[in-house]
C-alpha cells in the first residue's frame, strides 16, 4: 500500500508537472496579450517608442528572460536574485536572458538577432516582481479580465458561484439517480425500465446547449407570451423586480428571485449527469443480481428487501462510489456550455470570457487547477475502491 | 490458403442430406438481418441518408448562397418569399437577411466532413496506436499508454478550447500542406482562410479524438495476440507490420466500428459546440453550432429560430447514436449486457 501510494504520488505529480509545461507552452504559444498590445501601438503618431522603451517593456512582462527561466520563474518563483549563502552572493554574474539584444539587418533586409547589448544577470532579477509560482497558488495577473490583478481575485469573484450550482446539481442528480437506476434494474424490462433508458440514452447523446436552449424557449420566453408561470432566462442574480403571475413580484436579489434563476441551469445539468449515473447504477446492479451470493440470500428464504439492499444494492454501489469521485472535479471548471448559456457568472462563463479577450492567464489557471483536481480526485477514488472493496489490493 | 479448404467440407454435406441444410447465409447477410431488426437504427440511418444527400447536393438544392444577404428581408417567417428577389426563404432568413434552409444544407456538408474526417482519421491513428502498443507489450506498452492515460487525465472541452482559440489566431503555427486546403476548400466552398480553419478544427477534435479508440484496441489485440492463428501467421514468417495490419487490426474491428459510429455523434456535437462558443468555425462560415449562437441573441423576439439550427444537430446526434447501437447488436451481441 506504501509502495503504491508513493508511486502514485510520484505519477501524479509527473501529470502536473507536465500540465503545467503544456499550460505554460500555450500561454508562450498565445497570441495577444499586453505586449502584442503596446507593440501595435508602436506604429501610431501619438506614441514614439525607442528601443530602451520596448526593452524595458520587455522586461515588464519578463520577455527578456530565458525560456528556462521564465519558466521556473513562473512555476516557483525562482530566481529572483543570486544565491546567498550567508553574506556571499554566488553566480551574480550569471546570465539569464537579455535585456537589450544587438540587431542587424541581414542582406534580404530583414532584423536578424546576432547577440546580446545588455545581458540581464542573476544581479539583475533582484528587486523585479516576481509571482510566488503556480505551485504555490500564486497565478500571476491577469490580462484583460481584470487588468493587472491577480488572477486569484478573478477566480475567487466567480467560485462562490460554481460552487452552489455544482453541490445542488450533484446533491439532486444523486438522489433522483441512484433510485432510478435501482428500481429500472430491479424491474428490468418494464415500462418504468424503458422509460428510464430511453431517456438516459436521450440525455447522453442531447447535446446540453440545445436542451438549455430548449428550456430557455418553453419556460422562459413561450411561458411568458401565454402570461403563465415563467422563469428568469439568464444571470444569477437579477438587477430589477419583476412580476411572475402565481407568485406575484419577485424582488432582485432576493432568495426567491436566486432560487428560480437557479432552476433551468440546474435542471439541464441534473438531467444530464442522471443520465449518466442511473445507467450506470443499473447495469451494476444487474450484474450483482446475476451473483450466486443473490441467488443464496434468496434461497435462504430472505425478504426480498433485505437480499436488494442489503446484499444487492450495497455491492452495487462500490464501483459508483468512484465514479462520483471522478466527477467532483467537473464542479470546479463548472459547466462550460450550461454556464455560458444561462449567462450564469460561474467558472466556466470565466472561462470563456477569459478565452474570448485572450486573458490567457485566467484561462490557463482555470484549466491548470482543473487538470490538478482531475488527478487528485483519479487518486482518491483508486484509494476509495479498495477502502470500500476490501478483495482488491492496490499494487 | 483457407479459401481452398473451406469448400470441401460443405459439399460433403450437402451430399448427405441435401434438404434438411439450412440456407446457407453470408456473415454479411447475418449483420445486415441483425441491423435492420433494430427499428430506430434502421429509421435513423434512413434518415442519414437523407441527410447526406441534402449535403452533396447542397448547391443545387440551396437557392440562395451560403453567405448571400439581403438586408431588406431580416428575420423573415418560415416558408416567406423574399419581396426583393421573388425565392422562397423555406426556413426565414436570419438576422442578416441570410437564407436558413440554404445555410443549413451548406452546414450540414460542413458539419458532416469534419465529423467524418475526425472519425476516419481518429480511428486509424488510434488503432494503430493501440494494436503496435498491445502487441509488442513490455516498455513500448507502457510508455504509451501512461500517454495515453496522461491525456485521458487532461480535462478535454477546456485545453481543446484553448487550443482552438490559439490556433483559430495564428493558424499558420501548424503547418498545413497546400493541396489539403485546396482540397477542402472545393469540397466544402470554401476560400482558403475559411478552408484552413475548418482543418484546425479537424486537427484539434483529432487531437482527443484518437485516445479512447487506441485503448480499446489495445484491449482487443491483447485478447487476440495469444490465439493460435497469430501464432501460426508468425510462424510463417509474416512480418510484425503484416501481423498488426491482417490480422490483428481486422479481427478487432467489430468494436472499433461501434465506436467510430459513437464517436460520430460525438464529433458533431463537439465541433457544434466548439462553434456555439465561437471557438470553432467562424462566421459566415456556415454551421449548425455558430448559427445556434446567433440565435440565442434573437429568441425573444424569434422564438422559432434556434430550432432550425438545432434541430439538425439534435437529429444528427441521435441518428449516429441509434445508428451506433443496431451495428453494436449487429456486428457483437455480446456488447450488450
Amino acid at each position: 500500500m506504501t509502495n503504491y501510494l508513493i508511486r502514485r504520488s510520484f505519477q501524479m505529480l509527473m501529470v502536473l508537472f507536465f500540465s503545467a509545461l503544456v499550460t505554460y507552452t500555450l500561454l508562450t504559444l498565445a497570441p495577444g496579450g499586453p505586449w502584442e498590445e503596446i507593440l501595435g501601438r508602436q506604429g501610431s503618431e501619438t506614441m514614439r517608442i525607442d528601443a530602451e522603451d520596448i526593452a524595458r517593456i520587455r522586461a515588464q512582462y519578463e520577455l527578456d528572460l530565458d525560456q528556462t527561466w521564465r519558466f521556473t520563474r513562473w512555476l516557483f518563483g525562482w530566481p529572483n536574485g543570486p544565491i546567498r549563502i550567508g553574506e556571499q552572493e554566488l553566480l551574480a554574474d550569471f546570465q539569464v536572458g537579455c535585456f537589450l539584444p544587438l540587431e542587424t539587418t541581414n542582406a534580404l533586409g530583414e532584423t536578424v538577432i546576432i547577440g546580446c547589448q545588455k545581458p540581464v544577470t542573476l544581479k539583475d532579477l533582484e528587486g523585479r516582481r516576481v509571482s510566488r509560482g503556480v505551485i504555490f497558488g500564486d497565478f500571476g495577473l491577469s490580462w484583460g479580465i481584470l487588468r493587472d490583478r491577480p488572477v486569484m481575485d478573478v477566480l475567487w469573484s466567480r467560485i462562490p458561484r460554481t460552487l452552489q450550482l455544482m453541490f445542488t446539481v450533484t446533491v439532486l442528480s444523486l438522489m433522483i439517480g441512484i433510485p432510478l437506476g435501482l428500481i429500472s434494474a430491479i424491474r428490468q424490462y418494464s415500462l418504468f425500465d424503458y422509460t428510464v433508458t430511453t431517456l438516459s440514452f436521450l440525455g447522453s447523446s442531447m447535446p446540453t446547449f440545445f436542451f438549455g436552449i430548449i428550456l430557455i424557449l418553453i419556460f422562459a420566453i413561450t411561458f411568458k407570451q401565454w402570461g403563465w408561470f415563467y422563469l428568469p432566462p439568464g444571470d444569477a442574480v437579477g438587477s430589477r423586480d419583476y412580476v411572475v403571475p402565481m407568485l406575484g413580484k419577485v424582488e432582485a436579489g432576493s432568495l426567491l428571485d436566486q432560487l428560480l434563476r437557479m432552476i433551468m441551469p440546474v435542471s439541464v445539468l441534473v438531467f444530464f449527469s442522471v443520465a449518466g449515473w442511473s445507467r450506470f447504477i443499473r447495469s451494476s446492479m444487474l450484474e450483482v443480481l446475476r451473483q450466486d451470493y443473490v441467488r443464496t440470500a434468496r434461497a435462504k428464504g430472505l425478504l426480498e428487501n433485505v437480499v436488494i439492499f442489503k446484499h444487492a444494492f450495497r455491492n452495487a454501489l462500490i464501483p459508483f462510489v468512484t465514479i462520483v469521485v471522478f466527477a467532483i472535479p467537473g464542479m470546479f471548471s463548472g459547466a462550460i456550455v450550461t454556464e455560458t448559456i444561462f449567462n450564469w457568472p460561474g467558472m466556466g462563463r470565466l472561462f470563456i470570457d477569459a478565452l474570448s479577450r485572450n486573458d490567457y492567464p485566467v484561462s490557463m489557471s482555470i484549466f491548470l487547477i482543473g487538470a490538478t483536481l482531475t488527478v487528485i480526485a483519479t487518486l482518491i477514488g483508486d484509494i476509495l475502491y479498495t477502502i470500500v472493496d476490501p478483495r482488491i489490493r492496490l499494487s | 490458403m483457407t479459401a481452398s479448404a473451406t469448400p470441401a467440407p460443405k459439399k460433403v454435406v450437402e451430399i448427405l442430406q441435401p434438404e434438411a441444410m439450412p440456407k446457407e447465409e453470408s456473415q454479411f447477410a447475418i449483420i445486415r438481418r441483425r441491423f435492420f431488426r433494430h427499428r430506430l437504427a434502421t429509421f435513423s440511418l434512413g434518415l442519414l441518408l437523407v441527410i447526406f444527400i441534402a449535403a452533396i447536393f447542397a448547391r443545387q438544392l440551396a437557392s440562395y448562397g451560403p453567405t448571400e444577404i439581403e438586408l431588406t428581408n431580416r428575420f423573415a417567417p418560415p416558408g416567406s418569399v423574399s419581396a426583393e428577389s421573388g425565392r422562397t426563404n423555406w426556413l426565414g432568413t436570419d438576422h442578416l437577411g441570410r437564407d436558413y434552409f440554404s445555410r443549413i444544407l451548406y452546414a450540414a456538408r460542413i458539419s458532416l466532413t469534419v465529423a467524418f474526417s475526425v472519425v476516419i482519421l481518429s480511428t486509424v491513428i488510434g488503432s494503430l496506436f493501440g494494436a503496435i502498443s498491445g502487441y509488442y507489450g513490455g516498455l513500448v506498452d507502457d510508455i504509451a499508454m501512461r500517454f495515453v492515460e496522461f491525456m485521458l487525465t487532461i480535462p478535454e472541452l477546456p485545453l481543446l478550447l484553448i487550443i482552438s482559440s490559439i490556433l483559430l489566431q495564428s493558424p499558420q503555427a501548424i503547418p498545413v500542406p497546400k493541396a489539403l486546403i485546396d482540397l477542402m476548400a472545393v469540397l466544402l466552398y470554401l476560400g482558403p482562410r475559411e478552408a484552413l480553419q475548418v482543418i484546425m478544427v479537424m486537427l484539434v477534435l483529432t487531437a482527443f479524438g484518437w485516445l479512447g479508440v487506441s485503448r480499446l484496441m489495445r484491449g482487443m489485440v491483447l485478447s487476440i495476440k495469444n490465439m493460435e492463428y497469430v501464432e501460426a501467421a508468425r510462424a510463417l514468417g509474416v512480418s510484425d507490420f503484416g501481423i498488426i495490419t491482417r490480422h490483428l487490426i481486422p479481427n478487432a474491428f467489430a468494436p472499433i466500428i461501434v465506436q467510430a459510429s459513437l464517436a460520430l455523434a460525438g464529433f458533431v456535437i463537439t465541433e457544434s459546440v466548439l462553434g456555439f462558443l465561437a471557438f470553432g468555425i467562424q462566421d459566415p462560415t456556415p454551421t449548425w453550432g455558430n448559427m445556434l449562437a446567433f440565435t440565442q441573441s434573437y429568441m425573444f423576439e424569434h422564438p422559432w429560430l434556434p430550432l432550425i439550427p438545432g434541430l439538425p444537430i439534435f437529429i444528427c446526434a441521435m441518428a449516429f447514436n441509434f445508428v451506433g447501437d443496431g451495428l453494436r447488436d449487429a456486428l457483437d451481441p455480446r456488447l450488450k449486457h
